[in-house]
């Protein structure tokens, strides 16, 4: 190499400094059109009163936020978005911890029932909607059917304001397949010797749960729970075909409330507003998982 | 390791590790009932006919199909054949949608007629249920109440009983023969029909009823035509009904494994091979950004951009977004090939191979594995997609599964059954090909460790 090197320094230089670039314009360049250009002008349309048609219309600064934040719609939204991270956590965030755990107990049929597990996470949201309007249903539904048979009152459920969030989150607890697969491989990861140690000790069954996995799979936990926390945030498809954000409001998430402000009220500046702020309040949860998925490594 | 634990758990079963399997058994069982509900209520559902579907307290287990046979007489008719033809198309369809009215309960899924002469066969025909539903749903009698004479107004009774199917021929048919035994059963629930509002020009000759339930499976066959039906004025789904959203789907998730793969194994190569540290790690940083952008955030910027390109209600706007690499995929395949041996690509550009021959030549043909898992991780990422595919789409046929059946469910005309009929036809193919390839895809999943 060094030889050619020698030979047409000028030539082979150009060719190995530019060619991994030339190769990765293209690719780059799309990157930079089709992701980093909007939300650029994200930030760019939320100074402006927007006019789609005069392009890009009155200049505003900072009123388009002011506005925002002085709406009482716009605090709900994040209240919703709030309470949807707290039934997240609530009923589904633990479920696939439990799952995995008792899941690793088992003598046989493993793989077989991690597959079961898999199974509602490939079902789209679409259908899963479907399926649980049905069940929700205040007349003909099954929800109502349990309630009475318990003698409770029949509720509206996703027409109800307090119930609808709990109707939307509750579809999740059979669906954290693929959270309980990582979890499985975490806690099969864990060292063989720690857990030969612990057993010689005295340390089994319920103790060694206790005691050795859990604490031995405390970061994939903790890197799950920012996930949870930054996607309740990006909450958008569920409760949008579930209940178009209401009723009255009530299950709008951040995603709806910028939908709305666009397609319903036309204000394209206070949209690009509150786009900026959720991707803001985003970035810093991926910042906090990244940070600690680096200590996991090191 | 997890035989050595077996071994050694075997020797000393304490008390606790006893209750332990039993909750572990018992937590685990409870799971797997809780994920069956929702299929076997879809399945319970599809199975219904539409009057079941609403009885309350819902049953799980549907009710057995009936097959309604019907044979009508035409001895003393005299007149032209047309004008047979006439009577037996608006006796045929009297029938059909008169027991469909008048004896919704009887759970009535098949339909046939026959007209006989002279002891000869001449007319037959036969509905499902659900084609019966869908006439009246969407079809030729959309809107209307069933009586007699809305049934057969103008040339309606035609029109239907060709949108059915019959077979005529006033010298007899050679491939069906009429039933001959007249049930009393059944032929006092035909009374109930035919002395309501429904009368027969010709005289009931024989009828019987069995139970057939194949036939509880025949109705997907007819969900799959609520497309057609519903969206009629659009002439691709009209012809092709619901294969027209399964081909949206197809080419937009193959489009996107293919521009995924493409991008970013080049990208993943170039970043691996070519650039010195600092610069790729800047250049991944850059890629990696990009994912992390939330949708709800660009969503409205990038509909804003695209409608200004022209690129709204048409294919360019559904696959344009996937035309970036994935920093999360491009950061797979670096540490993919990054573990290739260097000494390959020292021997290739040896003999003055090009970085485009690296790529092609050496790199792609050692990467099988690492396409496959991107392929599935692509297919997990975007089989879920709905809301830009929604916000762009206005034109029917340009919609995926998704939005396809995000807006049917949203018709207020739809029927739960259909519904979920057409959910479950969706899922099954994608339940019998994960379960199927079960092992690719938990390895697919571990591999990335991040929820897809």
């Amino acid at each position: 190499m060094s030889k050619e090197r020698k030979q047409k320094q000028s030539g082979y230089f150009l060719k190995q400094k530019l060619a991994p670039w030339l190769l990765l314009a293209l690719p780059l360049l799309f990157t930079l059109w089709l992701k980093y250009y909007p939300i650029l002008k994200a930030v760019f349309i939320s100074f402006f009163d927007y006019d789609p048609i005069h392009q890009p219309g009155r200049f505003v600064g900072f009123e388009n936020y002011s506005t925002m934040f002085h709406s009482e719609y716009y605090w709900q939204a994040w209240r919703n978005s709030f309470v949807f991270l707290f039934l997240q956590l609530l009923m589904t965030f633990f479920i696939p911890i439990i799952q995995a755990l008792f899941l690793n107990e088992l003598r046989r049929m493993k793989s077989v029932v991690s597959t079961m597990y898999l199974l509602p996470t490939l079902i789209p949201t679409t259908i899963n909607v479907i399926i649980w309007r049905w069940v929700w249903h205040p007349d003909y539904g099954v929800a109502n059917q349990i309630v009475k048979l318990f003698g409770g009152q029949p509720q509206t459920w996703l027409s109800d304001p307090n119930l609808v969030k709990f109707c939307i989150i509750f579809p999740g607890v059979i669906g954290g397949g693929i959270s309980v697969l990582l979890y499985l491989s975490a806690i099969q990861n864990v060292s063989p010797d720690i857990m030969e140690s612990a057993s010689l000790d005295g340390c089994t069954g319920w103790k060694r749960i206790w005691h050795i996995t859990l604490p031995n799979i405390r970061y994939i936990i903790f890197i799950q729970l920012v996930i949870a926390v930054s996607s309740a945030m990006q909450l958008l498809d569920a409760p949008y075909m579930f209940a178009s954000g209401g009723p009255s409001g009530s299950s709008t998430t951040q995603g709806i409330y910028i939908y709305n402000s666009f397609n319903k009220d036309y204000n394209y500046g206070r949209g690009s507003a509150a786009s900026v702020i959720l991707m803001l309040v985003v970035m810093v949860m991926t910042m906090i998982q990244m940070h600690f998925e680096n200590a996991e490594q090191e | 390791m997890n035989k050595n634990k077996k071994g050694s758990t075997k020797i000393r079963l304490s008390s606790s590790d006893l209750s332990l399997q039993i909750v572990a058994i018992v937590i685990t069982v409870c799971s797997l009932l809780l994920i069956l509900f929702p299929f076997a209520l879809t399945i319970s559902n599809a199975m219904k006919d539409n009057v079941k579907i609403y009885d309350v307290p819902p049953k799980l287990i549907p009710d057995s199909a009936q097959s309604l046979s019907v044979a009508v007489d035409y001895s003393g008719f005299t007149g032209t054949d047309e004008e047979l033809e006439a009577q037996l198309q608006d006796d045929m369809v009297s029938t059909m949608f008169g027991v469909y009215t008048v004896l919704p309960r009887e759970s009535v899924f098949e339909t046939k007629f026959y007209g006989t002469r002279d002891g000869k066969t001449i007319f037959y025909s036969r509905a499902h249920q659900t084609q019966l539903q869908l006439e009246k749903d969407y079809g030729i009698y959309e809107g209307t109440v069933l009586k007699k004479q809305t049934l057969l107004y103008k040339d309606r009774a035609q029109r239907v009983s060709q949108s059915l199917g019959y077979e005529f021929d006033p010298n007899g048919l050679s491939k069906h023969t009429a039933i001959t035994n007249l049930e009393p059963n059944a032929q006092e629930k035909l009374n109930t029909v035919f002395e309501k509002k429904f009368a027969l020009h010709g005289e009931i000759a024989a009828c019987e009823m069995s139970t057939h339930n194949m036939l509880l499976l025949e109705s997907f066959v007819h969900y799959m035509k609520l497309p057609n039906y519903m969206y009629d004025a659009n002439a691709r789904i009209a012809r092709f009904g619901f294969m027209s959203f399964v081909g949206n789907t197809v080419i937009v998730i193959g489009w996107a494994i293919i521009c995924q793969v493409f991008l970013c194994s080049l990208c993943g190569f170039v970043i691996s091979r070519l650039l010195k540290p600092k610069a790729a790690r800047i250049t991944l940083l850059v890629f990696m950004g990009a994912q992390m952008i939330p949708f709800a955030s660009i969503m409205l910027p990038q509909l804003i951009m695209y409608r200004n390109m022209g690129a709204y209600n048409n294919y360019t706007a559904l696959l344009l977004p996937f035309l970036y690499p994935f920093g999360f995929y491009i950061y797979l395949f670096k540490g993919f090939f990054d573990r290739i041996p260097g000494s390959y690509f020292e021997a290739a550009r040896l003999d003055g191979a090009s970085n485009f021959f690296l790529y092609s030549r050496i790199c792609m043909p050692l990467s099988h594995p690492i396409i496959s898992l991107i392929a599935l991780q692509t297919f997990l990422g975007n089989w879920n997609d709905f809301f830009w595919a929604w916000l762009v789409t206005e034109r029917q046929d340009l919609w995926t599964l998704n939005v396809a059946l995000y807006n049917i469910s949203n018709n207020t005309s739809t029927k739960q059954n259909a519904l979920m009929g057409i959910a479950l036809v969706t899922i099954l193919p994608v339940i019998a090909a994960s379960l199927f390839f079960s092992k690719q895809l938990k390895a697919s999943i571990m591999a990335s460790g991040v929820k897809g």
